[in-house]
């Protein structure tokens, strides 16, 4: 299964060109079953991974402008009325899907927002007292612009914490860029793109994640850049539920890397994109400096 | 980073400028006004560099500039000395040293210059208080030895300087106790300081400026109990050339042969130490006849005391005395003391008269201080100016002086009545402190008295009893008026809180003078002598303290185990690998590490990716089987660590 895996990986580099470690990072945070922050300049290719990510799993895909007025019904559905059946019928709305583009997350109200995130992560919604269970599996991915932006409002730390990971695209290199342009269309490659790895068989990895071995000289490594996280004023504490998740993604990392067991070099790597935006909620996703400058003052001795 | 690079740097050149000028200005004394007027414009050049952000100066011009002041230096060999010249080339080079400042071996270097200079410093001063100063200098020269080595991320602080004192502490006292005394390689040259102290020419006023100074002269530790104050006359000077007006030491005692006294027949009352400050004279103080000192004093026949170099450094010599008067010498001496000036010619007819009455030396004595205390003679300090017939003037006109006017006019009469006589200057009394048990005298007590020749010894006489006995039987100031008084405490000795201070370093100076500048061979002889009397006691303890260090150790030991929670397989890599892994960046995880040592040293390339894979699965996966082939790796590829690690030292 790692082999399918692997082909994903494959297939996705083939679509997005440059980027193998950040498409590695996302295919980890799908694995961990956490959800992605990708923050971005318009046009970096945010929307592409995350067509890529569906059809090359075989998930289904929905993709949700976020605006100003958008509002939470728009996003969880309603019921409506229907005159034939004389009935309220529920209208799912486009959360009911496997991988939700949730695009711009930071244009739209703090209520929409809110919804949102309830629903990534009780994976269900409520619609006038009827809980309604979300599919499996269930993976948001949200692009915001950078705070600057004009009509942003800004996610608060709360539910900042409940992406696991937040990447940035950036720029892809000369070498990429000229390559994306000498083709003619990026999106007939993304029509291209098959089935590689069914909603069973990626079931069954995410369920491998948690067996990875992590053992306690490692938990200790990473309680101890955890907790140096702590006692400082230039930065906000990593609570438990962050410890988890760098954990988690570790393990996950440690996974795709064909690995049953995390090392310290895999908590290193996953480590600037599950803390930074704990750490400072309104950094820029371009560059790590406090989740760098924790690893850097954090000794590791084993 | 880059600015607080800089800014590390401006602090160190800044602080290191700094022991330079205290350098300078400890060493003053051993430099002449040119010199320090180089190493000040060096300095301060340097100064304005620093603060100005310039860049050092070129390597060549500051050698060319050093070479150009030493060989100035050298020319002024002969008048500087050897070890002056040292000091200053010492000096030079680490001033030129800092102008030049660029690479980080040459800032070591000049912290080690600076270590020795501080050190040098000790060879011109032995004061309590200087030596503050010094340990302060050096203090910060270890900071600044501590900030170079420190990495720029972390912090030292003064804390760190201080815990590194505190931990050299004991071998600093073991060094002191019992490093041996050696005497000293070469001769250190007599600074150019005005001298101090009695001077050799007494007339009217230079015991009057000594009354106002208030510094110390010596002090005495008596090995028994005080003598009562009217034996407390330390003699120090013989004034026996009288040209009429003022008395001087005659020549002949200045070139007197040093004769040791070894003449030990005489019975020896007294015995007393003396702690002499520093006067730039040779001359010394005892009590009455002196019979026997410790070696690094002479006794002169005419009972006289005298070092054979003008004491520079404060001296401790042991005396013993026979408080019986001094004997006279020679024939000749006894003629010396009968010439008498032209002059004075009422004070000539005087003594006749005297003689006339009183045929008796002796008697003619208890007339002349009958004389002086039932006519209307005073004390003071401030005597109104006498005229051309000096002698004649104080006797019969003003009758106002002090201590040198009596003595004076004392030894002129009794030289006109045909008796032998001459003046002594010395220092009368003392302030006794009972509590640290020594007498204090200090320049003011500085007093004049008479000794006369009867039956063929030198009798005391002083004149000053007569007039005003509570100078000699309390101290000077009971003997002045109140407002004479003011003469001696100007306005800021009188404040009672400045003055205990005063007292209080006074006593401490005493001690260090005691404990730490008098611990001499004798001192050390004596404390092995102790120790190894007490040998068993000793023995005990030390096994015993022993014993509870290695019992803590155990302790700290089973609690570092207890809480020590370093997986096996890294344990296992740092008793191979220690060295090797003293290279690694503290955050940088170890497998990682070894990859990297495989990249660096491809000849070990497939035996360090085979630790790493196992160091992996043991740590990481908790595989035993993994450790355990681990631990064969590493213990049978001995050959191949021994040469990873020469590696690794050559690279």
């Amino acid at each position: 299964m790692l082999t399918q895996l692997h082909n994903v990986e494959q297939s996705l580099n083939q679509v997005i060109l440059g980027k193998s470690s950040q498409i590695r990072l996302a295919l980890c945070c799908l694995l961990a079953e956490g959800h992605l922050l990708l923050e971005d300049l318009p046009g970096m290719g945010k929307t592409t991974l995350a067509h890529a990510l569906a059809n090359s799993l075989g998930l289904s895909y929905r993709r949700v402008q976020f605006t100003s007025d958008l509002l939470p019904g728009d996003l969880v559905g309603m019921n409506i009325y229907d005159t034939r059946s004389q009935q309220f019928r529920f209208q799912a709305g486009p959360v009911f899907s496997q991988v939700l583009l949730a695009d711009e997350i930071n244009r739209a109200s703090p209520k929409t927002q809110s919804a949102l995130l309830e629903a990534m992560e009780e994976k269900q919604v409520s619609v006038d007292g009827e809980t309604r269970a979300l599919p499996t599996p269930f993976f948001v991915i949200a692009t915001q612009n950078p705070l600057f932006h004009a009509g942003t409002s800004a996610l608060p730390e709360s539910q900042l914490d409940r992406f696991m990971f937040r990447l940035s695209l950036g720029f892809p290199d000369h070498q990429a860029e000229h390559q994306l342009l000498q083709r003619d269309s990026s999106t007939s490659r993304l029509e291209l793109l098959t089935e590689q790895l069914n909603t069973e068989q990626l079931r069954v990895l995410q369920q491998q994640v948690p067996k990875v071995t992590a053992s306690d000289a490692l938990i200790d490594y990473l309680l101890a850049l955890v907790n140096s996280s702590r006692h400082r004023s230039d930065m906000l504490p990593l609570s438990p539920r962050a410890s988890k998740a760098i954990l988690r993604a570790a393990k996950a990392f440690a996974l795709i890397n064909q690995r049953d067991y995390v090392t310290a070099a895999d908590v290193q790597q996953v480590f600037p994109y599950v803390a930074e935006h704990r750490l400072a909620p309104s950094s820029d996703a371009q560059e790590s400096r406090l989740s760098q400058l924790l690893l850097l003052q954090t000794p590791c001795p084993i | 980073m880059l600015t607080q690079q800089k800014l590390k740097q401006k602090n160190l050149l800044l602080s290191w400028a700094a022991i330079q000028f205290s350098l300078l200005l400890l060493l003053q004394q051993a430099f002449a006004g040119w010199v320090i007027a180089i190493f000040a414009l060096l300095l301060l050049y340097r100064l304005l560099s620093v603060f100005k952000a310039k860049a050092a100066i070129s390597l060549k011009l500051v050698n060319l500039l050093a070479g150009i002041i030493a060989i100035t230096f050298f020319l002024q060999l002969q008048q500087a000395g050897v070890l002056h010249f040292m000091l200053q080339i010492l000096l030079l080079a680490a001033t030129a040293r800092l102008l030049a400042l660029q690479h980080l071996y040459e800032a070591r270097q000049l912290v080690w210059v600076h270590y020795f200079l501080i050190a040098c410093c000790f060879i011109l001063h032995q004061d309590m208080l200087i030596a503050v100063f010094i340990l302060l200098v050096f203090a910060v020269n270890l900071y600044s030895h501590y900030r170079l080595f420190s990495p720029s991320v972390s912090q030292v602080n003064w804390l760190q300087t201080g815990r590194s004192i505190l931990i050299i502490l004991p071998l600093w006292l073991a060094m002191f106790l019992l490093f041996p005394r050696l005497p000293p390689f070469w001769q250190i040259p007599n600074a150019n300081i005005a001298s101090t102290g009695l001077s050799d020419t007494l007339d009217p006023g230079s015991i009057e400026q000594l009354v106002q100074d208030d510094s110390l002269a010596f002090r005495v530790e008596f090995d028994g109990a005080l003598p009562p104050r009217q034996q407390l006359y330390w003699r120090a000077r013989l004034y026996e050339d009288f040209d009429g007006r003022r008395w001087q030491v005659n020549a002949l005692r200045k070139n007197a042969s040093r004769q040791r006294a070894a003449d030990t027949t005489a019975d020896s009352s007294l015995s007393y130490r003396i702690i002499a400050e520093a006067s730039q004279q040779t001359g010394l103080f005892a009590l009455a006849t002196p019979v026997t000192s410790s070696s690094n004093v002479f006794i002169s026949p005419s009972g006289l005391l005298s070092s054979n170099k003008p004491v520079s450094q404060r001296l401790s010599y042991q005396v013993s005395s026979s408080l019986t008067p001094v004997v006279l010498v020679s024939e000749q001496e006894q003629q010396l003391n009968l010439r008498t000036a032209p002059g004075n010619p009422q004070t000539q007819q005087f003594a006749y008269q005297l003689k006339q009455q009183y045929p008796q030396s002796h008697e003619l004595v208890q007339a002349l201080a009958e004389h002086f205390r039932q006519q209307a003679f005073y004390y003071s300090l401030t005597p109104p100016p006498l005229g051309r017939n000096s002698i004649d003037a104080f006797l019969f006109d003003s009758r106002i002086g002090f201590c040198s006017h009596y003595a004076s006019a004392s030894a002129v009469i009794l030289r006109h009545a045909g008796i032998a006589a001459r003046v002594v200057g010395g220092y009368q009394g003392g302030n006794w402190h009972p509590q640290q048990g020594y007498l204090a005298v200090r320049q003011r007590e500085a007093h004049a008295w008479v000794e006369y020749l009867h039956n063929g010894v030198w009798q005391p006489f002083d004149p000053t009893a007569a007039v005003a006995p509570e100078r000699i039987l309390n101290s000077l100031d009971s003997a002045l008026p109140e407002d004479q008084r003011a003469l001696l405490d100007p306005g800021w000795r009188q404040l009672a809180l400045l003055q205990n201070v005063r007292q209080q370093l006074m006593h401490l100076d005493y001690y260090w003078s005691v404990w730490v500048l008098g611990f001499d061979d004798t001192s050390q002889r004596q404390l092995w002598r102790n120790l190894y009397r007490h040998l068993p006691v000793i023995g005990y303890s030390v096994a015993a303290l022993f014993v509870l260090v290695m019992l803590l150790l155990l302790y700290f030991r089973v609690r570092q185990n207890r809480t020590d929670n370093t997986p096996e397989a890294t344990k296992q890599l740092y008793r191979y690998l220690g060295k090797m892994l003293a290279a690694k960046p503290p955050s940088l995880p170890v497998s990682a590490f070894l990859l990297q040592c495989a990249k660096r040293y491809p000849a070990h390339d497939i035996y360090l990716k085979q630790l790493t894979e196992l160091y992996e699965q043991a740590l990481y996966k908790e595989d035993t089987e993994a450790l355990n082939q681990l631990k064969q790796l590493l213990k049978c590829h001995k050959a191949e660590l021994g040469r990873l690690r020469r590696a690794i030292k050559n690279a």
